[in-house]
Formats: structure tokens, sequence, C-alpha cells
């Protein structure tokens, strides 16, 4: 089975650890994973600024250059939710290349999704003795319906999930929102770290890194240098 | 001024702030209940929304067999283009019959046309009788929420209104101010020469226009003065009595958590003859100002919007900010769609960019509207029509061109990957970063760890080999 | 009638139609599609197995208290325990329809009239009443003045059980079949009259009635 890993354009350049702890998930669970050289980014950004014809273009890239997998995983959901929705939904709906990008989204998963829908994993490499609560990011949750998925995987590694109030609210980032409206989306981060540090847990998980930047990035500004903000991968790959 | 500037000031708002967090979550815990408990939500969610696409889809057919039978009933269907037209009609209506006094009851599209002010200044005084409405008229405040317009109000503001305006001692508890309220209003109901009313949707095979309440001030302002006068956009029309069935399911569930509002009332034509109660004329008129900017394109889904505002109530920054910061008539991620297309996208700024597209409104609306995607529709427009600040556009633009060119892109994340690092210093995080103040004014910006995961990646491939 | 004309052209451009008007061919479809009266998903509960038992919880969910007895002669009784029970005087204002009723027998001023903003309680029939949502539906007409359900404090309504149907639907295709169309007003009463408008607080008695009662009667 040859999965191509879309490592996303954030993890890149910002937290490589997450894109080998899903390496070391995916290669541990007997995939042979590609990791295409040129990739750079699903377009989203592109896309929610409005700027339609750049995010059709980076589509194309991402299509050509994961054509000869037989599945292509993303830990994340945001970028899983443009090459899966937005491309067959809206980009390029009533176009010839749609029936390319449909082909596409049926191969193209979300990370929590491909470890327990097709590879159905029973065990885990990581070992967390502590608790943590999920945040459910929003294209993730309500484009892809990933909910129980990592939950589930965090429970193989022996964490225990302290649930948060509101956990579905989004935090506030929303790409380019974060930098544009910065003091609502900095309000609505507010709220999320309120819940986080009601639910007391040792570390805050998500499956965006998007997200967890912003999180984390808040509970550092405001004192809070205990709480570990984690990607899922990095929990249950034990490279945490 | 615009979303940004006045969103960050009802931010710093402790008052606002303090009366939203009091509102917080009623609405949203009543409509998850309500949905719950409902069994086949997504089926009659789905039929609604075919409902309103037939009409929209014959919107002249279906409003021409409306006119018919309404008229055939004896009401008089008037048209208005503009708001403009809209508010002269009914100032008309009004001379013509001698009216000194109209009542009012909630609606939206009264306020988008600003028909109170073109009545007073046609020397007719004008009272809103809905609860809500009335207290911000006693302000001279817009509305903040379409369903419940004076949310952003205390009971203690509200008491010091009622103190100016009915010269008695000042209250405390909210059941005696309601009926302070009544009492006041009462007079106004039995001595009103016009009733003013909104219609929640107009039906085509009846000729007949409608009510959701659950104060009973429609039912009043519908049946005791002597002209009935009912406004309302185009959009509103559907073909029968059973679409109405099936989308008052939705409304006050979506709205409130409620099963059903106290009253619904169909009005259909003025009274009979031999009649003891209702009005002896029965005006409607129907409004476009702008409504028609919206058919024929991808933007024609808004126009099934049946006003529960479910998508504010859900909208994190609707939360956070009020209905006040979105500048016009409709808040929340509706009125970020509709203010940009009614005012021109030209003068509504950031409203299609107030949004993360979080999607909490497109799940909650019971009509199906892709929220999101019409906002992002709107972005594309701003995007083509180059309205967005020059540094944003730049931004896209340099972006764009670095991320479809993979040698030049990796170049670039490996140098920013490295010099980011370098500013997160010891603790890994950057606290002020040039350009992006947006971020870092509240948050820290957690740094790059220095190289990127495909340079590691090739060098772990490489030793492999 | 410019306005008219340059909406309806506007609409038909927009949606790639020609001319400036319906034309009669689409206005006939329209009408067909009316005329289907397609009745859309119900929820479960809209058809409970018993009918009087859901009308009751829903009565019992909106604040409309009831009482059931057992024939026409013997609602006077009813209605002067409820008002008693209440402190409520013993006076209505009513439908022509109760007038023959003994209402002196029970205690009660009855005057057959509508309502006025003095009457302290009105009471009126129904036309049918609604299990789903616990609603009672009021056609008007000259012998069924709506203020009587509106303008008092307190509104008593006798609902005969036979007329307790399972749906709006279900109201709207009786009213078709025994009024043809819709009266001027067609009037859903669900609870007495309440608001939420001051801190989401709910109040009841906003500016209709503080309380419904409906006397159930075979």
């Amino acid at each position: 089975m040859k999965v191509g890993l879309f490592v996303t354009c954030l993890v890149d350049l910002s937290r490589p650890g997450i894109g080998f702890a899903a390496l070391k998930l995916l290669e541990g669970a007997g995939c042979e994973v590609v990791v295409p050289a040129t990739q750079t980014c699903c377009g989203q950004p592109g896309y929610n600024s409005g700027g339609r014809e750049v995010a059709k273009a980076l589509a194309r890239k991402v299509l050509a250059e994961f054509r000869d997998c037989d599945y292509v995983v993303a830990p994340s959901g945001s970028c899983s939710g443009q090459m899966k929705v937005a491309t067959v939904h809206d980009l390029f709906k009533g176009e010839p290349e749609q029936a390319d990008f449909e082909r596409l989204a049926a191969r193209w998963y979300e990370l929590s999704q491909f470890l327990v829908e097709v590879l159905k994993v029973e065990r885990v490499p990581g070992r967390f003795a502590g608790t943590v609560t999920y945040h459910d990011s929003c294209s993730g949750l309500r484009e892809l319906g990933v909910k129980m998925q990592p939950r589930y995987l965090l429970g193989m590694a022996g964490a225990r999930i302290a649930e948060m109030e509101g956990a579905e609210r989004c935090c506030g980032f929303g790409g380019t929102f974060s930098i544009k409206l910065g003091d609502i989306s900095t309000r609505m981060c507010e709220n999320k770290c309120e819940s986080i540090r009601a639910a007391g847990a040792d570390a805050v998980v998500g499956g965006d890194l998007g997200c967890l930047l912003n999180i984390e990035g808040r509970l550092r500004r405001t004192g809070d240098t205990r709480t570990k903000v984690l990607h899922f991968a990095q929990v249950i790959a034990g490279e945490g | 001024m615009f979303f940004k500037q006045r969103a960050s000031e009802k931010l710093g708002d402790e008052l606002l702030q303090g009366n939203m967090r009091k509102a917080k979550g009623k609405f949203v815990d009543g409509r998850a209940k309500a949905v719950a408990e409902f069994g086949v939500w997504e089926e009659v969610r789905a039929h609604a929304a075919k409902v309103r696409d037939r009409a929209l889809a014959n919107l002249d057919a279906y409003l021409v067999e409306f006119e018919a039978n309404a008229t055939r009933r004896g009401a008089v269907v008037h048209w208005a283009e503009t708001a403009e037209e809209a508010c002269a009609i009914v100032a008309g209506i009004a001379r013509d019959n001698g009216v000194r006094k109209a009542a009012k009851s909630k609606s939206m599209v009264s306020e988008e046309v600003n028909l109170n002010e073109a009545l007073e200044a046609a020397g007719v005084e004008v009272i809103e009788t809905d609860l809500g409405e009335y207290i911000l008229q006693l302000a001279h405040e817009p509305p903040s929420h379409i369903v419940a317009p004076a949310v952003h109000k205390s009971k203690e503001q509200v008491a010091e209104l009622f103190v100016k305006a009915h010269g008695k001692p000042r209250l405390t508890e909210i059941p005696a101010m309601t009926r302070e309220a009544r009492e006041a209003l009462r007079g106004h109901f039995l001595s009103a020469d016009m009733g003013i009313s909104g219609s929640n949707f107009v039906i085509a095979e009846t000729g007949t226009t409608l009510t959701v309440t659950n104060e009973g001030n429609a039912d009043m302002v519908t049946t005791l003065p002597r002209i009935h006068v009912v406004i309302t956009g185009i959009e509103k029309v559907i073909g029968t009595l059973e679409d109405f069935a099936t989308l008052i399911r939705l409304l006050p569930r979506s709205a409130i958590g409620q099963t059903v509002t106290n009253y619904l009332t169909l009005t259909t034509g003025p009274k009979m003859p031999d009649e003891a109660d209702g009005p002896e004329q029965m005006h409607i008129v129907l409004v476009d100002a702008g409504r028609t900017k919206l058919l024929g394109g991808p933007m024609q889904e808004m126009l099934r919007c049946i006003r529960c505002g479910a998508c504010m109530n859900h909208c994190p920054v609707y939360q956070n900010v009020g209905g006040h910061a979105y500048g016009w008539v409709y808040p929340g991620p509706m009125g970020s769609i509709l203010t940009p297309v009614y005012v021109g996208l030209e003068n509504a700024g950031d409203l299609p960019n107030a949004a993360t597209f979080c999607g909490e409104c497109a799940v909650a609306c019971p009509v199906k509207i892709p929220l999101p995607d019409l906002m992002r529709k709107l972005r594309e427009q701003q995007f083509d029509r180059k309205l967005r600040p020059w540094p944003e556009r730049m931004a896209i633009a340099a972006w764009g061109f670095a991320a479809t060119r993979p040698a030049l892109y990796a170049f670039l994340s490996r140098v920013g990957a490295r010099v980011a690092a370098w500013m997160g210093g010891s603790d890994g995080l950057i606290h002020r970063l040039p350009g992006l103040d947006g971020w870092t004014k509240g948050r820290d910006m957690p740094a790059p760890q220095g190289r990127t995961f495909r340079e590691l990646y090739a060098l772990r491939q490489g030793n492999r080999r | 009638m410019a306005a008219r004309r340059g909406i309806l052209a506007r609409i038909r451009k927009a949606q790639g139609r020609d001319g400036e008007e319906p034309t009669a061919a689409e206005l006939a479809a329209v009408r067909e599609a009316i005329a289907r009266h397609e009745v859309g998903p119900q929820p479960p509960f809209a058809h409970a197995p018993d009918r009087l038992a859901q009308f009751r919880k829903e009565c019992d969910r909106l604040g409309t208290t009831h009482a059931t007895v057992s024939s026409l002669a013997e609602v006077p009784a009813e209605v002067a325990r409820y008002l008693a029970a209440g402190a409520l005087a013993p006076a209505v204002a009513g439908w022509g329809e109760f007038a023959g009723l003994d209402w002196a027998g029970a205690g009660i001023g009855y005057r057959n009239r509508p309502a006025d903003a003095n009457d302290a309680t009105g009471l009126t029939g129904c036309f049918c009443a609604i299990a789903e949502t616990g609603t009672l539906l009021l056609l008007s007409s000259p012998a069924a003045p709506k203020l009587n359900a509106l303008l008092p404090e307190t509104h008593v309504c006798v609902v005969r059980a036979a007329r307790i149907l399972d749906t709006m639907e279900e109201a709207f295709a009786l009213m078709r079949s025994e009024a043809g169309e819709p009266p001027r007003a067609t009037f859903f009463v669900s609870g007495p009259s309440r608001t939420a408008d001051i801190e989401q607080t709910i109040v009841i008695g906003a500016h209709g009635p503080y309380r419904v009662h409906a006397v159930i009667v075979p």
C-alpha cells in the first residue's frame, strides 16, 4: 500500500516533528510512505482570501504530485477539507477536472481517520501518562466528521481525556483571519483557553497545527508555560 | 467606520461584554435540545430548502399568483423597488387616511428601509410594540439581533429607560418591567390608526401574510387599528399552507428552541362587512431593495433565509462582538452576506472577512444556506475588484507566486524557518512580529524550530541510502 | 406600477427568462405545483398513538392548562372552578356559540360579545386543535371574534376532543374542506403570551393573555 504523506505547509515550516510522527505511525503500520519533495501548500489560504485561481493552481499541483499513490494522508483536517471538499464541490465543480478531484478525494484521508478507518490500528507506539483535553478543529469536525477517531487513538496511548466545555467551538485561528481581525481572533482564542484551563489537563491536543499555534501562543502570552500543546500524532507516536 | 474598528471597540465595552455573557449559550442550548428531540430534523430541513428554492426559481410567477389572490381577498398590493419607494408608499397610505399614530410589530424590512424615520417625517407617531423594539425605540438604538433585538441591554439599562419614559418608580424585576410596558403599550394598540407588521412568509395559494410572535403584539397590530400595512421582502413568497407548516417546524426551534411560538397568525384580507374586529383596509408592500441582485447566480441560496437568527446565535464572532459591530440592520453571518449585497461591497469592507469559516452557521441554518461559501464568494469579488488593502493583496500574490514554484518555496521556507527560529530566542516564542501585529498583539507566535520538514526528510532519506 | 414592472422584469432577466411578466404557462405550472399541496416530512411524535395525551403534553410544555369534562353542559361549572381557583372574577366575554349554556347556574356572568379592553376573561371555541404542538386554531368570523382570545388576561377555550388533529397540515386540509379558504385571521394559539426580550428571561404575559385554559369536551 503506497501512501503519500501531505505534510502541510505549516508542519513543514514550523513543526517538522508532527510530520515525522505521522511518518512513524504510517510506516509502523506497514505502509510504504512517499513524500513528494515538491509539495508546498493545499491552496486554502488563497481560496479563503478570494484568490480562486491560485487555489486551483495549487490543487492541480497537489493532484499531480500524488497521482500514483493508493492513498494520501495529511495530519490536518483543514488541508484535507480543502482537498476533499472544496475542490470537488466548488473549485472544479462542473469542470472536466472534477472527476480527477473526486478520485483524489476518495483516496485522501485525514490522519486519524486513516489510522482508525483504513488501517484499523489497534495499538500505537506512544504512551502518555496524564490527562489531555481535545480541541476539535472546525474543518475536520464539520467537513469531515473527525471526532471520535483521535480520542480513540489517544485512549490507546493511555491518555485520559478530560473534555473541555465547548470543545467544538472555533479557537479563532481561521487562517488569515487571525491576522486580519486580530482582536476578535484573540478574544475567541482566549475563550478557548479559558475552557482549556478549566479542563485542567496536562496537555491540549488537536489535529490542526494552525489551531495549536494559536492556542499555544495565547496560553504562553497569558503566562501558562505548563500546559503542553500537542498534535495527536505526536502523542500517539510517542514523539511528544 | 468599518467592522474591524467597531468590533474592537465592542470587545472593550465591559458593559456590553457582561450583557452578552448573560445571553451566551441560551439560544444555542435551546436549539440543540429542540433539534435532538425532533427526530427528523435533516429531512425537514432538506424539504424546507426545496420549498424555498421552488418559489425562488419562479419568483415572478409566485409573486404574481400571490398578488392575484391577495387582491381577490380585498388587500391592496404595492411594489417597491427601493427603500425610498417603500417608505413613500406607506407614508402615502398614512397621509391619504389621516393617520396620526401607527403601532408596529417587529419588522426587519422596516428597519432596513428606515420606515420609522420616514413616517415621523410625515407627521405620524410610530410606536414599536415588540418589547425589545420598544426598549430600543426609547434608547434610540437599532436592534443588535434580528430575533432578540435588545439582547445587548441589561435589565438595569432597561429599568433606566422605563423610568425616563414612563415617569414611574424604578423597577428591578423583569416581570414587573414587562407588565409596565404592557400597560404603556395597550393604549397605543387601541388608539393607533394604522398597524404595521412584517410577514415572515407570504403564501401565494391564498394571498396570505403572516406573523410569528410570542408576545401577541402582532395580533394587536393586525387586528385593532383601522388600517393594516404589511411590509415585507419579495423573497418571502412560498407556495402553500403546507409549505408554511414545514417552515414553521423549523423557525421557532432554530430561533429560540421553542417547538412553536405562542402565536402564529395568518392574515388574509381586511375584515368582512359583518365582522366585529379586523382592519378596514389591508395594504401589502412588497420590497425589492437589493433582493433581485441575489437572484440567478451563486448567491441566490441566500434568499432562502427565514430570519431565524440561528447563524448569529452560533457564530463565535457575533457572540463576542454583538450585532451593532456589523454596522447595519442584519448582523452575523447572514448580515455579512446581505449587507455587502444590499449596500454595496465597497461600502461593507470587512464584513465578508468577519468569519473564521468555522462552519457552525452552515450546520445551524434550517434552510441549508451555505453561508461560509457565500461569504467566500464575496471575498472572491473583493479580490477580483481589488477592494482589499494593497498589503494584503501583495501578500497573497507573493505567497501564490512562491507556493506554485517549489524550488523558490523551499528556499524561502528554509530561510524563513531559520530567521523565525532565531527570533523565537530561548523560549521559542516570537513576542512581536512586524506586519503580523494582529496576531502578536494578544498572542505569542510559537517559533519554527530552524529546519523544515522537507529538509530533514531529505537528510533522513540520504542517510538511509 | 412601474415598480411592479421593474421588479418582475429584473427577476426574469436575472434568471435568464425572456419577457417582462410570467407567461401563462409559467403561471399554470405554479398553480399546478400549488394544487399538489405537497406535505413535507413530519416528526414521529406528530402522529402519536394517544393523540389526546400528546395534545395535553404539549399544552403542559407551553403553559396551557387543561381540563376534561364529560359534556358541553359541564363547561360553565369547569370555568367557574377554574376562575375561582385562580381568584379571578366570575365573568366572561364569550362567543355566541356558548351563550346558551347555563352560565348563571354556575355563578358566571356571560357577556355574549367581542371582548374589549376591560374584560378580564374571554371565552372562545376553536375550529380545531393540533396535538403535535398543543395548539388551538381559531378561525375568525362574525361569530368568532379574535379579540376574545387576545385582549383579556385570561383566555378559556372550549375544545371538542374529536376536533383534535395530529398536525397543522391536517388542520389546513380540514379548513379547505369545511371553509374553502382561510378566513381573515387564521389564529394559532399555543399557550399564554410571553417574552424573553429582557436578558433572555422568559416572562409569561406580554401583550396577550397571562393564562390560557383549554376545556376539552367530548
